[in-house]
């Protein structure tokens, strides 16, 4: 027993229960007595012998080297001989029953309080005494959710096996497209959009007259003046190849009319 | 409205007198045109008939007298009165030609409609052409008209005018006989 120990159980008469009628319990104020007695004498020969090793500690050291030496030797010979290791396995098991014993004590103990500790508390009471408006005012969510590394989260989920898991045409066989359509009102939809307005915006953007004009008149133009201007050429050849004939030297008189005179 | 002629060559004979093979090729598609004219009032008239007496139904036969008569008023109608209003038939709308007076202007009605009369009767007389150094045909000297190139659209009182800033020959349209 160690002095810090010592100091937390109160020795002497004081420790004892006081024994009803006031008389003193003369056997058990013995046995006290002498057990005191041996913890003290242990005590204080533990004390000397502890002073004498430190005066001559090395020599004694040094001396007894030889002699531990030999008992240990002598140990082994007695263990040998004597069964020592049976006596071992003996003691330890004692050892083991006494603590399987004292945990089974201590449980039994520890039940018996935490059920005695339990009857006395009301738990609505202290859940009642529990303010859960200050407690969530003093979580900061903010800081929590930025803690919270959501990438790595959704790293981790794997959404094709989830998607895969998805029987999307059973979800498809129970809605019911019919009361979906039966529930929209195209007439009211029908009803909002401008129709005429918007053709008339269509009709204005879109000059359709002018692109069928320009593409038809295109390309009837392109073929008529193939047409005319070939027309032309043959008229030069003609009037050259007849005004050889008739030996003319002179060129055709074809200029625009204006005030011309005719001949 | 004028249009962009793509020819420089056509560009520089704008207001010229047409040649020969022109005015051949208008005055056929014109010929087609009169005779097609011909064929809807028998028509129209053989559809009145089956209307009013019944199946069948058949084109009316006309003696021949009859028959060239209302031809040729056909035609004297149809050539008098687009000349009159355009200057263009549909055959010289086709070539790119159009009868114009000695002063270039549209001409008056009884100028197209003697002009119309005088080809009916006397067809050959746009054989002349090949000879006149003018370009001009026996109607055309007797009328006193002229057919010249004119592709592009024009308002009915402005004379026709040639576009002198771009002639690939001068020699041959500036050089006076």
């Amino acid at each position: 027993m160690q002095d810090s120990e010592r100091a937390l159980v109160p020795l002497g008469s004081a420790g004892l229960p006081p024994v009803p009628g006031g008389r003193i319990d003369m056997p058990r104020l013995l046995a006290a007595a002498m057990f005191g007695l041996a913890v003290e004498a242990q005590r204080r020969s533990l004390n000397a012998a502890g002073a004498v090793a430190g005066r001559l500690g090395w020599p004694l050291r040094v001396l007894a080297r030889p002699a531990v030496a030999v008992a240990r030797g002598s140990v082994a010979v007695a263990g040998h001989h004597l069964n020592l290791d049976g006596w071992a396995a003996l003691g330890l098991a004692e050892q083991r029953r006494a603590q399987a014993v004292a945990v089974k004590a201590a449980r039994t103990l520890i039940a018996a309080l935490v059920a005695a500790v339990l009857d006395e508390i009301d738990l609505d009471q202290v859940v009642g005494r529990v303010d859960l408006d200050r407690i969530v005012a003093r979580v900061d969510l903010n800081q929590i959710a930025a803690r919270v590394d959501l990438d790595a989260i959704v790293e981790r989920v794997d959404l094709d096996a989830v998607a895969a898991r998805i029987d999307v045409d059973a979800i498809a066989r129970r809605i019911d497209v019919d009361a979906v359509v039966g529930r929209v009102d195209v007439d009211a939809v029908v009803a909002r959009i401008d129709v005429p307005g918007l053709t008339e915006q269509v009709i204005d953007e879109v000059d359709l007259g002018e692109i069928i004009r320009e593409s038809s008149s295109t390309m009837a133009s392109e073929t008529v003046d193939a047409l005319r201007v070939q027309g032309m050429r043959v008229d030069g050849l003609v009037s050259r190849i007849v005004d050889r004939i008739l030996l003319r030297d002179g060129q055709r008189q074809t200029d625009p009319l204006h005030g011309q005179p005719q001949r | 409205m004028t249009r962009v002629i793509r020819y420089a060559e056509a560009r520089a004979l704008q207001g010229h007198r047409a040649g020969f093979a022109s005015r051949v090729v208008a005055d056929l598609v014109d010929l087609g045109v009169a005779w097609l004219l011909g064929l809807s009032v028998l028509a129209a008239a053989g559809v009145a008939s089956y209307l009013l007496t019944g199946p069948p139904f058949q084109l009316p036969v006309l003696p021949n007298w009859l028959d060239a008569t209302a031809g040729a008023a056909i035609a004297v109608a149809y050539l008098a009165l687009t000349w009159a209003a355009t200057g263009r038939s549909v055959g010289k709308q086709l070539a790119g030609l159009r009868v114009v007076d000695r002063a270039g202007r549209r001409l008056a009605l009884w100028r197209s409609f003697i002009r119309a009369v005088l080809y009916v009767l006397f067809p050959a007389g746009l054989l002349w052409v090949l000879a006149s150094r003018r370009n001009a045909s026996v109607q055309d000297l007797v009328v006193g008209t002229a057919v010249v190139y004119d592709w592009a659209y024009h308002p009915a009182e402005e004379p026709v005018a040639a576009d002198d800033g771009h002639l690939p020959r001068p020699a041959r349209s500036t050089k006076h006989a």
